[in-house]
């Protein structure tokens, strides 16, 4: 083969290869997206996550009224008791009636709780609340019950409404569920913890490292040892957690798993980042402005906290950002920390997952629900890009700023 | 006159290689005293002993006396930050710290402590004016520093040197950065300066030595060659390598 | 003169303090990693020694049994090491020469603005969460190999495989690979380069043939962090290894079972020995990950020895 030829192969295979990574970054993204898009949506963000379920009956002050106004949106209408409801596949894979629209005057509106321990209080159907049943009184005066299976699709509920019944009694409905909500208060929660500890730590330790340290023994085993921490598996950090960690978390009165066991543990995970990230800035700050604040009396550690931190901040922002980004993406360690029990309303010393570990959760069930699990990644995708954008953008000011 | 600084047998080392070979030497009170020498003769590393900056230096020790006050500045009854408060740097190249003309000055008064903003306020007035530097930045105090150019930035350091109303001022090759014009008012500066200030400055430019310092040490090597009165080093020298370099027949 | 000596005293006490404070924070960062050591270690062996509260179990039998399964109680992670480390050794096969192409492409071929996007396109792919791959690969990965496997009428459970897992694994490593393999590049002596051209030989010949050979060890030292990735990589390979009960598996389209997966599933309660074994098994994955790199930096330095 000539020597032109064989250039010209060599060369192209270096072509070949790089494609073949955009081309996995690119169907990662495009799958999300083709999966995960529709179920994007304000209910998904703020929604809970387990379907909340009502049994709620017309209240006895009720009289009849016709709906206020026509209804023309989506969905199958009835204008006898001025509700609107239309068939939905949820993100569980359920078919299921969906309300679009309830009218003031609807005896929907009207309706109180029926379970015990919460009867009297105000419980109307709302629009996006799921119809499981309907009581309702028909021209004889009986009341009749329509299951879930005999109100088949909308059209056939309203129709059926409209037509045999002269009264609603009580009907039983569950909110949507699916929502991320929980996920994401315990993903903050989280961040806060780990990074309220990390930090202090972290930082000092990159200090300690680049500002005081000599070439003695004792400090090459302190950097090898946070060296060697990069390279442990975060599944490791886990079961580290539960053996170490859960015992500190007693003592403030967590009796399992915890979020706030969680956050102790990738406070720990997080260290190697921030040290070495606030150590790239100390490395940049020109030892001249050491000299001269030393020069004029100032002690070591004023130097340090008034002159040399307030110069690296920037590399501590980027170590705080790519923790935050970390935090996010952590599932591995949390499966031992904070349980995979996913929460709608986390607190700290409860169970509760992360964004990226209620997908673990979701997908690791019997029935892995792929759309939710895509949404849910999307997000994740769109924060540690931005994270990931920002951190380059600060790394070349870094470069730029003593020059 | 009486000593400032009164240095005997110092010899320093960065590792195993000497830098500054048994050097003594007695520097005076209200002079200003210039070490010329070509590059690499220790006259920068023999500077930064009078205010320990060598400490830094990893691997750097220091052998002999440096007697300030009765005190030997190297013995263990010396405190480091004190020293440095009564013996004030100014570096070769400009180095304010990234933060406004005022915290600048301030800074050293207030690692001491010092909060009242009268005080501080009078303190950066009285600096920057003695520094000649007043005037030119009147008015925009709270700029930053990082603004300045690089003339106006040198005096700014000198400003803050000031500002801890030192008993010495050491200048490292405060010129070798800076434009002729700079050069000229940092050196009338330090004619000025003199009057209230012990003065020691390090310069790779002859002239300078010749205009501005009472008294002249010539270093080779890691030696002191000659120190003497700065017009006898210029005029007549005793050692024939100093009359070889001052004359610039090497450099 | 500034100096007021209360104050200067009290600025030099907490000087020192800090001096104390920094270092205590470098010493403790430092101790984890002896900490995580020590205690997986203490909790992973207990299972071994007599009187362990849920009946001993043979520390041979669990390092060479070739069935894991937690419902009879029957724990041998012997098959499941091979499993480990077979993923991991094809991931690496498949992901090196890309990387390294991809690396080459990044630091020498492309024109400049090219190859600054392929980078960042490489630090994205490295930013991409451990469990969003899995779902990747269970959505993706799983049903491209599902489709290969009835093409060659072959039977698969759902996609999930060790081939899956290789891919998987292959894909995740590679932005490790290809950022060390960047920078040892780029970090190549332009004269050595300048000395190749001038003896006639093309620009492609000094990319091959000078420069991948100087960058030769770090290249290495990243496959060998890669390596170290792939054993401990868990969420992602967890969701589509399958987890079979016994092997070791040889078969690319069969279900497997990894070291770390083994720990993730059916992880339910959080006492009793099918939970204190998982930090057995998280200590031989310690152990092979030690041991590995162990060796591979003995190679190293043997290549580094010869170059």
């Amino acid at each position: 083969m000539s020597r032109n030829v064989k250039d010209r192969l060599l060369q192209a295979s270096t072509y070949i290869s790089s494609a073949l990574s955009v081309i996995v970054l690119a169907a990662i993204i495009i799958y999300l997206v083709v999966n995960g898009v529709s179920s994007l949506s304000m209910h998904l963000l703020t929604g809970d996550y387990y379907a909340s379920t009502a049994n709620s009956g017309v209240k006895s002050d009720y009289v009849y009224n016709e709906p206020t106004a026509s209804y023309d949106g989506e969905g199958y209408y009835s204008s006898k008791w001025g509700i609107a409801v239309e068939d939905i596949v949820t993100a569980h894979n359920d078919e299921e009636l969906s309300v679009t629209y309830v009218d003031p005057n609807s005896p929907f509106a009207h309706m109180e709780s029926l379970v015990a321990g919460q009867d009297g209080q105000d419980s109307a159907l709302g629009v996006g609340d799921l119809i499981q049943n309907v009581y309702y009184e028909d021209a004889s005066g009986e009341t009749v019950f329509l299951s879930k299976v005999r109100m088949g699709d909308a059209e056939n509920l309203i129709m059926t409404l409209d037509n045999e019944a002269v009264a609603i009694v009580s009907c039983n409905f569950e909110g949507l569920g699916g929502g991320i909500r929980g996920s994401i208060i315990a993903t903050l929660y989280l961040i806060v913890i780990s990074l309220v500890i990390s930090l202090p730590i972290g930082i000092a330790s990159a200090i300690y490292l680049h500002e005081y340290a000599n070439k003695s023994k004792i400090n090459k085993l302190i950097r090898q040892g946070i060296d060697t921490l990069t390279g442990v598996p975060s599944i490791i950090y886990g079961l580290m957690g539960v053996a170490v960690l859960f015992p500190v978390t007693q003592l403030v009165g967590a009796t399992s798993t915890s979020i706030l066991l969680g956050g102790l543990t990738l406070a720990i995970i997080l260290l190697p980042t921030i040290i070495s990230s606030t150590e790239e800035a100390l490395i940049v700050v020109p030892q001249s402005l050491r000299d001269g604040s030393l020069s004029l009396g100032a002690t070591k550690s004023q130097t340090i906290f008034k002159v040399v931190l307030p110069c690296a901040i920037n590399g501590i922002l980027t170590g705080v950002l790519l923790g935050i980004g970390r935090v996010i993406g952590e599932s591995a360690a949390l499966v031992y920390t904070t349980s995979t029990v996913i929460s709608d309303n986390p607190g700290i010393l409860t169970q509760g997952t992360s964004l990226s570990l209620m997908i673990w959760s979701i997908m690791s069930g019997e029935q892995p629900n792929y759309q939710l699990a895509s949404a849910i990644s999307l997000i994740i995708l769109v924060i540690v890009f931005v994270i990931n954008f920002i951190v380059k953008i600060i790394g070349k000011r870094l470069a730029r700023s003593f020059m | 006159m009486e000593t400032c600084f009164s240095v005997k047998n110092l010899n320093l080392y960065y590792g195993d290689k000497q830098a500054l070979k048994n050097i003594n030497m007695e520097i005076m009170k209200n002079q200003v005293t210039a070490f010329i020498g070509p590059s690499g003769c220790g006259k920068s590393t023999f500077i930064r002993c009078l205010n320990r900056m060598n400490d830094l230096i990893e691997g750097c020790r220091v052998e002999g006396e440096v007697i300030k006050d009765d005190l030997d500045i190297y013995s263990p009854k010396q405190d480091i930050v004190d020293l440095r408060t009564r013996v004030g740097m100014v570096f070769q190249k400009p180095n304010p710290f990234p933060m406004s003309i005022y915290d600048n000055i301030a800074y050293g008064p207030r690692c001491q402590g010092l909060k009242d903003r009268k005080q501080l306020d009078e303190i950066v007035v009285r600096s920057l004016k003695q520094a000649a530097l007043y005037e030119e930045v009147e008015g925009h105090l709270d700029g930053s520093a990082m603004g300045l150019s690089g003339g106006q930035q040198q005096r700014l350091c000198i400003a803050r040197c000031i500002a801890m109303s030192p008993e010495v001022i050491l200048m490292d090759e405060p010129t070798s950065a800076l434009d002729p014009i700079s050069t000229s008012k940092i050196e009338d500066l330090v004619l000025e300066l003199k009057k209230n200030y012990t003065i020691v400055i390090v310069t790779h430019n002859m002239q300078q030595a010749a205009r501005i310092s009472d008294v002249t040490a010539f270093f080779l090597l890691g030696e002191v060659i000659e120190c003497d009165k700065t017009d006898v080093i210029f005029s007549h020298p005793n050692d024939v390598r100093t009359e070889n370099y001052v004359t610039g027949r090497f450099g | 003169m500034l100096i007021d000596k209360k104050r200067d005293k009290r600025n030099k006490s907490i000087d020192k303090f800090f001096h104390g404070f920094f270092m205590a924070m470098a010493m403790l960062s430092a101790s984890f990693i002896v900490i995580i050591v020590l205690f997986v270690f203490a909790k992973g062996i207990s299972p071994f020694l007599p009187g362990y509260e849920y009946g001993q179990v043979n520390l041979f039998d669990f390092l060479t049994g070739t069935t894991y399964r937690q419902d009879q109680g029957i724990y041998g992670v012997g098959f499941i090491i091979i499993n480990t480390l077979v993923c991991s050794f094809f991931a690496l096969l498949i992901s090196f020469p890309i990387s390294v192409l991809t690396a080459l492409f990044i630091g020498k071929v492309a024109p400049k603005k090219l190859g600054a996007a392929m980078q960042s396109i490489v630090e994205l792919l490295a930013s991409v969460p451990s469990v969003v791959y899995g779902v990747f690969a269970s959505g993706v990965i799983t049903v491209g190999v599902r489709q290969i496997a009835s093409a060659m009428g072959i039977a698969t459970f759902g996609g999930s495989s060790m081939l899956a897992v290789i891919i998987l694994l292959a894909i995740m490593i590679f932005p490790t690979l290809t950022s060390m393999s960047v920078t040892a590049i780029k970090a190549v002596d332009k004269d050595l380069e300048q000395a190749s051209l001038a003896l006639g030989a093309t620009k492609t010949q000094t990319n091959f043939k000078i420069v991948l050979t100087a960058a030769k060890s770090g290249i290495f030292a990243g496959a060998i962090l890669g390596l170290g990735r792939a054993f401990g990589e868990a969420t992602a390979v967890a969701m589509v290894a399958g987890n079979k009960l016994f092997g070791p598996t040889f078969n690319p389209f069969d279900i497997t079972r990894t070291l770390t997966s083994t720990m993730l599933v059916g992880l339910k309660e959080t006492t009793g020995l099918d939970y204190d074994i998982r930090f057995s098994v998280g200590l031989v994955l310690i152990a092979v990950i030690f041991i590995s790199n162990w060796i591979l930096n003995m190679v190293k330095k043997r290549v580094g020895r010869n170059a």
